[in-house]
């Protein structure tokens, strides 16, 4: 009974920690332009944080080391390196977008300048990150980000035409360019795969002292609690698909991308999606803030993590801060969160097989998995999905550059 | 090697202006594209009205504000472009009469929600909706 909770608490976890400030970007960005017709990127991204979050959480369960960790004594310490600096600098432009996103959401909820929020946003994201179980941490926020499941009764409640829905799943809106769809698609993917995620899980798995009996546990915690929380971000497509493509509005800021939200499930709705978007971007604060610290103190062989007290952690501690106070300083620029968002996401794209290909290559080197290596399946999908990766990394500059931005 | 910041920080200046028309056909694109972004605005503060009782205030405030803001922005970007010809004085003056109509709208919105919140929802979102129908219509001519 203990381990079916253990169980059941992870994947609700998951699946409401899965949604952050990208995923409701990207999704109704792409809804209220190309209604459907993207979801397939969505299948596909969520079939490949599923396989390498798998592997990740694996790595760190069988050898008691997180990703990062393994990545310089593995690759050597100048890829290592560029490694270090692709991914801290996606992670603080993601840790911009986040933060922003938990301010604009109260600033809907009280109408108070999201900028005046920003700070307030940082420094109780910092003392969480000081003071809270990892553990607790991680819980409470997964489970209040499962508010945004509203979306999904948005979505019944509006009514939609399933059939037209249907429809858009293999047919693109006739008025919008293969470069836009391209890039669209490569955004969301980079969305659905980010790069903090894997750094964040198996980095979570050294937190919490996963060992070769909690495998069971963190494999249903990835495969059911991710593709849950992909059916949240199609259910956030689907919304903005229904209202605002029949009349060619397209979302630019959070509050028009909740309005369907509103218009679905009312007032109460409007309320629960408001606290399930702060929870989640709230969330995905502490995540990127923490994988910053992570893949630096991993890097450099420092103390890491919560585990231990924050003083045996100082430098860790030290660069989780300081990635807050650029990141907060970033968007008190007065910057549009939004487009922090839009842009994390294509340079979070283009660095994926940086991220990933470590992690395929050390979940197949007996020396670290001793029989626990990747099987045939793990392998074959794991190779399709970095020539894939690897052709949206360089596409994805290019077609940002072509579109000028998807516009 | 010095004049490298220097050609790279009047790049990044001229970049940071508005783009020019070069003729009648680009100057009508970028008119196009305007009307369309705009159209895109007043559609999402007529649907925010027309149910903003099943909506928080603080939430309508913040979306119509937000729609406001765009529409100045779109008329200040746009009337930043010189019009290349007479007959682009035409678009040009058509198309700003329709954003100022259509910022204006908006911010009356905006003070009877501050005020004593929105008398006629039903007749403003119908009035949103003719404005952004007309954006559009002047949209696909142009284009």
């Amino acid at each position: 009974m203990k381990k079916v909770f253990a169980v059941t608490l992870g994947v609700l976890t998951a699946f409401g920690g899965f949604v952050d400030i990208g995923d409701l970007v990207a999704n109704a960005l792409v809804g209220s332009r190309f209604g459907m017709s993207l979801a397939w990127v969505v299948v596909v991204g969520v079939v490949g944080i599923c396989l390498f979050a798998e592997m990740s959480g694996r790595i760190a369960a069988v050898s008691g080391r997180p990703v990062f960790d393994l990545v310089r004594e593995r690759l050597g310490p100048r890829t290592g390196l560029v490694n270090l600096v692709a991914s801290f600098f996606i992670n603080v432009l993601t840790l911009a977008a986040e933060i922003g996103g938990a301010a604009l959401a109260l600033e809907l909820a009280t109408g108070v300048n999201y900028l005046l929020w920003v700070p307030g946003v940082a420094l109780v994201a910092w003392l969480v990150m000081w003071r809270v179980k990892f553990t607790t941490m991680e819980r409470v926020f997964g489970l209040a980000g499962l508010a945004l499941i509203v979306f999904a009764v948005a979505l019944w409640q509006l009514g939609p035409d399933w059939a037209e829905l249907g429809r858009q799943l293999t047919n693109p809106p006739p008025d919008e360019g293969a470069p836009t769809y391209w890039y669209y698609a490569i955004a969301l993917l980079g969305g659905a795969m980010t790069p903090y995620e894997v750094f964040f899980f198996s980095s979570g798995g050294v937190e919490e002292h996963w060992s070769r009996r909690d495998l069971a546990v963190e494999r249903a915690n990835v495969l059911v609690g991710f593709p849950l929380g992909g059916f949240l971000s199609l259910a956030i497509a689907g919304c903005a698909a229904t209202v605002f493509l029949p009349v060619q509005a397209q979302v630019d800021t959070l509050s028009q991308m909740l309005l369907p939200a509103g218009l679905g499930a009312g007032q109460i709705g409007l309320v629960l999606v408001i606290f399930g978007v702060f929870a989640a971007t709230f969330g995905a604060t502490l995540e990127t803030a923490l994988s910053s610290g992570y893949t630096i103190s991993q890097y450099f062989g420092w103390q890491w993590g919560k585990f231990v007290r924050p003083r045996q952690a100082a430098r860790f501690h030290a660069v989780v801060l300081a990635g807050v106070i650029v990141a907060t300083a970033l968007i008190l620029t007065t910057i549009d969160p939004i487009k922090v968002t839009e842009y994390s996401l294509v340079f979070s794209a283009a660095a994926l097989p940086l991220t990933y290909l470590p992690v395929l290559m050390i979940a197949n080197d007996p020396d670290y998995m001793g029989q626990k290596v990747n099987g045939r399946f793990s392998n074959a999908l794991g190779t399709v999905y970095m020539v894939l990766l690897v052709v949206v990394a360089a596409a994805a500059i290019p077609l940002m550059i072509a579109t000028k931005a998807g516009q | 090697m010095r004049r490298i910041p220097v050609c790279l920080s009047l790049t990044l200046l001229l970049s940071g202006c508005v783009s020019p028309a070069w003729d009648d056909h680009d100057y009508a694109l970028k008119a196009a594209a305007s009307a369309e972004a705009a159209a895109s605005g007043v559609e999402m503060a007529r649907l925010a009205v027309r149910d903003g009782d099943r909506l928080m205030s603080p939430y309508v405030k913040t979306l119509l504000t937000e729609v406001s803001e765009d529409l100045s922005g779109i008329a200040g970007q746009f009337g930043g472009v010189q019009p290349p010809s007479r007959a682009s004085d035409e678009v040009r003056e058509e198309l700003l009469e329709l954003l100022s109509q259509a910022e204006d709208d908006v911010d009356g919105l905006l003070i009877e929600l501050r005020r004593a919140g929105i008398a006629r929802p039903a007749q403003a979102a119908a009035r949103l909706e003719e404005i952004a129908g007309r954006l559009r219509a002047t949209g696909e001519r142009l284009r």
